[in-house]
């Protein structure tokens, strides 16, 4: 073999072994958006270092951040053709975003969930009937949050009340707000920080829990201006008035943090602070006042969002691959972040079970989610202006500035004009 | 070749001054020109690229002059800029004088400019949580000061009375410090010689604050009037931060209005439409100003 072949072969050689390394150190980059912050963000990018740390063949960029302007912004990234891999879609909002999402059982690669092995019978099955929308399946589940009653037993103890034995129906939790309030605390408080979208939160609860509904079927008028949301809303301003439980504006997170409130109603993401304020405190699903015990809650669901044309279908499978990691990993999204997983089996994760925020919350959140008391919000394309609209009145309520029923009155004929289009 | 450029600039002279106008115009039309052209030119859609925008005219102008909740924005915006604008001007000015006559027979001058200019560094959002803070019903300083004077006196940030102008106080205090820095730029610039020449003619103080000052100082009041005309139009942060828009909707102003309208009901068509509103309401004001102060040749 003379010089000039002996030197070809080690040149192709050489270029061979080079563009292996260079196509083996070239993973699959998944960008995952989410609206995640404070502990929920940090328990996402544990599970996400994990997943980095065992896969080479996918690496994932996680990036996170507020919830405020998270849709706008992932519908501006579909037309513009820039859009994550993987997101996050509350399930109450799929109507508005379902033209922003890419459906998985139609995928322009075909029936994701088939070629990545989803179970739905793996999932909470209110939460995956949660990612269907006119005949295709759009969301995968990730979890259940939602409010439930935190309440502070050394207070509890000097209001003579059982620390171990918190309200749970309205006979029992008015005399123990009465007791709480003799003792000179802040009674209750029903709406976290009391801002406004809180306040009609906490209305809407007292209005579920009557059994009632706040627009007919197919959302063409506003179902809540009656006898029950009446009394649900006159409960709600009582407590900052009559009852003198509290006082409108106040904000419940911090007076539970600073000992001031005997019994607070937040999410599971109070956790973190509940535990740092140094507060002897207890938890307790939402108690039964008026019927059926709802509390509100919602779900986070991972979606793939609409990707341009010709995306391969090796990206399609390496969002599912993450996705599928992320729900058969999803203990720690609830040890850390606080929300209960949709996985079933990660439910009874033993890691999960024997944790501080199991034991202490979580189960009880858990349990109202397995027994269909978490209760989603409204679920239409208008639901924000809808929401914006019901709360601004109900806020006036709650401050004394309108009475209820002027503030019914109100919402109801701007929810009105808004689904007649007027 | 440079020889060639050099003659070819001389012998058309005009184009030379394009060329140094070439790297801002280009600029200004990317960054400015073209933003609110098509702003303008999406406030006659229902725009929405994936499902097809659709041409609808002057529809969007329409249904907002027809929303009551738009009304509303319009006079909370004028609302507050009617507090903010001769409050940030005023606190600015007394400022301005304060640091300028102490600054003319004391040292540390800069000393008090710097903590009185200190606000304008921090961002909106901790000037919202500051001052939100600070009028907390359980925590505030202030709140705790004002229902230790006066108990039944209602939670300020939650009052449909008293939010707008707390939010204009909050916005006052952050902003005023830059307008001081302007106004006293211009206090700077009076020549000394006419307060001496004024004094022998014995001009007291107030004179000379009427007779030179004010009328001396007229360009740096425009610059800084503008400046606040534009702020106090487009508020947005704080009071997105201090109270969402309530209570009710007493403090949704229009900048406010408008991201709902976008950045929530994701009606961008209608969103551009009231930036549209916006920017000629701030236009016409800008020049009512001027023309107040009597200063067209400013802007020649």
């Amino acid at each position: 073999m003379n010089k000039v072949w002996k030197l070809s072969i080690l040149v192709i050689g050489l270029l061979a072994v080079v563009g292996l390394q260079v196509f083996a150190a070239s993973p699959i980059k998944i960008t995952f958006n989410t609206l995640f912050h404070e502990a929920d963000a940090q328990a996402m990018q544990k599970i996400i270092d994990n997943f980095n740390a065992t896969h080479t063949d996918v690496q994932v960029e996680l990036t996170q951040g507020g919830w405020t302007q998270y849709y706008a912004q992932m519908k501006l990234a579909v037309m513009a053709g820039n859009a994550p891999q993987l997101g996050i879609c509350h399930a109450n909002k799929l109507v508005e975003m379902a033209d922003y999402l890419t459906p998985l059982d139609n995928s322009p690669v075909g029936n994701i969930l088939q070629m990545a092995g989803f179970n739905p019978d793996d999932y909470v099955s209110a939460n995956w009937k949660a990612g269907e929308l006119n005949g295709h399946h759009y969301l995968i589940p990730l979890d259940t949050h939602g409010w439930g009653l935190w309440y502070n037993k050394d207070i509890f103890k000097a209001a003579g009340l059982d620390p171990n034995n918190p309200p749970q129906n309205l006979a029992d939790f008015i005399n123990a707000c009465d007791k709480i309030k003799v003792a000179g605390y802040y009674a209750f408080h029903p709406a976290e920080d009391a801002a406004p979208r809180k306040l009609r939160r906490a209305w809407y609860v007292f209005y579920w829990q009557m059994g009632g509904q706040l627009f007919d079927k197919n959302y063409t008028h506003a179902t809540f201006n009656n006898p029950k949301g009446l009394l649900a809303l006159q409960f709600l301003v009582d407590i900052f008035h009559d009852f003198g439980w509290n006082k409108p504006g106040s904000n419940g997170y911090d007076q539970f943090a600073a000992g001031k409130l005997g019994m607070l109603v937040a999410g599971n993401w109070y956790y973190g602070t509940a535990v740092s304020s140094g507060v002897n405190w207890g938890y307790a699903p939402m108690p039964n006042f008026f019927g059926i015990p709802y509390t509100w809650g919602n779900s986070h669901q991972l979606a793939i969002p609409l990707q341009p044309k010709g995306t391969p279908k090796a990206v399609y499978l390496a969002a599912a691959e993450v996705i599928k990691y992320i729900s058969e990993h999803s203990h720690i999204w609830t040890m850390y972040g606080g929300h209960i997983t949709a996985y079933k089996s990660e439910a009874t994760n033993p890691e999960l079970l024997a944790s501080d925020y199991w034991t202490k919350s979580g189960k009880w959140l858990n349990e109202m989610a397995q027994k269909g008391l978490v209760h989603f919000p409204i679920n239409n394309p208008h639901g924000s202006e809808l929401e914006q609209a019901i709360q601004a009145q109900i806020q006036l309520a709650v401050n004394g500035q309108i009475t209820p029923q002027e503030a019914l009155n109100k919402a109801e004929a701007d929810c009105n004009k808004i689904l007649q289009g007027k | 070749m440079g020889r060639r450029i050099g003659e070819f600039l001389y012998r058309h002279h005009g184009l030379e001054g394009v060329l140094y106008a070439l790297p801002f115009v280009s600029l200004w039309a990317v960054f400015l020109a073209w933003p609110v052209g098509y702003g303008i030119y999406i406030s006659l859609f229902k725009w929405n690229p994936m499902l097809g925008s659709k041409f609808v005219g002057l529809a969007n102008y329409a249904e907002l002059f027809h929303s009551l909740r738009f009304w509303n924005a319009v006079a909370n915006t004028f609302k507050f800029a009617g507090m903010t604008i001769p409050l940030i001007i005023g606190v600015g000015f007394v400022f301005a004088l304060m640091v300028w006559g102490w600054g003319r027979t004391h040292r540390g001058a800069g000393i008090i400019q710097s903590v009185l200019f200190f606000p304008y560094l921090l961002t909106v959002s901790i000037v919202a949580i500051v001052w939100k803070w600070l009028f907390d019903r359980d925590f505030g300083l202030v709140q705790q000061g004002i229902n230790a004077i006066f108990p039944s006196a209602p939670m300020l940030l939650n009052s449909t009375v008293w939010a707008l102008p707390v939010i204009a106080i909050a916005t006052a205090w952050w902003l005023s410090g830059y307008r001081m820095v302007v106004l006293q730029a211009g206090l700077e610039e009076i020549p000394r010689d006419l307060f001496e020449a004024a004094a022998i003619d014995g001009a007291k103080g107030h004179h000379q604050f009427f007779h030179i000052i004010l009328p001396l100082i007229k360009p740096s009041l425009l610059f800084a009037l503008v400046l606040t005309i534009i702020s106090a139009f487009r508020t947005f942060g704080q009071v997105l931060m201090m109270t969402e828009g309530g209570p009710g909707r007493s403090t949704e102003v229009l900048a406010l209005y408008m991201y709902w309208v976008g950045f929530d009901y994701f009606d961008v068509g209608k969103a551009a439409a009231a930036g549209v509103v916006l920017l000629f309401m701030i236009l016409a004001l800008t020049l009512a100003g001027v023309k107040l102060l009597g200063l067209r040749s400013e802007l020649q």
